[in-house]
């Protein structure tokens, strides 16, 4: 299957989910530049991390109205997988694809490292291959990761299983005290109610490889891979 | 433009903090904020305000975390302003 990696103009995390792509899964993957409309016939889109216009009046706001967002909405409104992380989510948060926002963290640290996150759902294309309860050890690195919603729309968001990602501890149990950013309720990534776009804080692409310390990213990727060879796949 | 009330401010929170142990306990609150002030085309303050609230509206705002209130220079006082002149105009974002 085909990647399509969209670079906004200060986009950091492009390369790394090109050689996840790539190089450790041996799919195909393209680099999409901002002003471009054209996936290139990608099965799946990816929003990658960074900070797209240097994250200049909210982080993800002005990246929204970049000409190649309204080819990735045609795409997610015929069901196409697509998947926002880091500075991905927020951008998909401030087009609307889905519901909250993310705010500075609690203590107003960028935080750098290594946390863990159980899978909530199993039923999105970015998470289909894991278990559900599975705990999954990746690094963060933002420094606005605390999500934030209305509490009627994270109410919403529960009762139809849109919590995809949940920070927790190594056992998996979902305490405060594994929440880095103070996000509502844990989340760390959700999902749009058909199911077919995602996005977290955490970096899956960036935890592929043992050498990078962790190998627990590679089924967030392996999932839409899987679920595109499925029978019946868009 | 600040965050809503309902959203915490952890900024705002570190200021009140530091103003605290300053001995400035009687104040009781900060919020913390954005201001943008528009340098816009428009005929009469009217306009300038309504075009100034789309903008909020479309990109300067995010109405899931943030609220603001706009602010018109001349607004009920002065005259339209001559075509080809402009108005300034704040906006400033409040708590709502």
């Amino acid at each position: 299957m085909k990647f399509a990696i969209v670079q906004f103009p200060g986009s950091n995390c492009d390369h790394d989910a090109y050689h996840a792509a790539r190089h450790v899964l041996g799919q195909q993957a393209e680099f999409v530049w901002h002003k471009d409309t054209d996936l290139r016939g990608a099965d799946a889109v990816v929003l990658p991390g960074g900070f797209s216009y240097g994250d200049y009046l909210r982080t993800g706001a002005i990246a929204r109205f970049s000409p190649v967002m309204g080819r990735i909405r045609e795409f997610a409104d015929d069901g196409g997988p697509v998947i926002g992380i880091c500075n991905g989510f927020q951008v998909l948060l401030e087009a609307g694809f889905l519901e909250g926002a993310l705010l500075r963290n609690r203590r107003l640290k960028f935080l750098c490292r290594h946390v863990r996150v159980r899978v909530e759902e199993t039923d999105t294309p970015f998470s289909c291959g894991a278990a559900a309860g599975q705990v999954l050890r990746l690094p963060i690195a933002h420094g606005e990761g605390s999500y934030h919603a209305a509490p009627e729309t994270v109410d919403a968001l529960e009762a139809n299983r849109q919590v995809v990602f949940r920070y927790c501890d190594a056992e998996g149990a979902a305490t405060d005290g594994a929440n880095p950013n103070g996000s509502l309720r844990g989340i760390a990534g959700v999902c749009n109610r058909r199911r077919n776009v995602v996005g977290l804080m955490p970096h899956p692409e960036r935890a592929c490889e043992s050498a990078l310390g962790s190998e627990d990213g590679r089924v967030v990727l392996e999932s839409v891979v899987a679920a595109m060879a499925a029978p019946g796949a868009a | 433009m600040t965050l809503k009330p309902s959203v915490f401010d952890p900024q705002g929170r570190t200021i009140v903090e530091a103003l605290g142990s300053m001995g400035y306990g009687a104040v009781r609150d900060v919020r913390q904020g954005k201001y943008f002030e528009l340098d816009v085309d428009a005929e009469t303050p009217a306009a300038a305000r309504t075009l100034v609230t789309e903008v909020a509206d479309r990109l300067l705002a995010n109405p899931v975390i943030e609220s603001y209130r706009v602010e018109v220079d001349g607004e009920e006082t002065s005259p339209p302003v001559e075509p080809g002149r402009r108005r300034v105009t704040r906006m400033v974002t409040l708590g709502d």
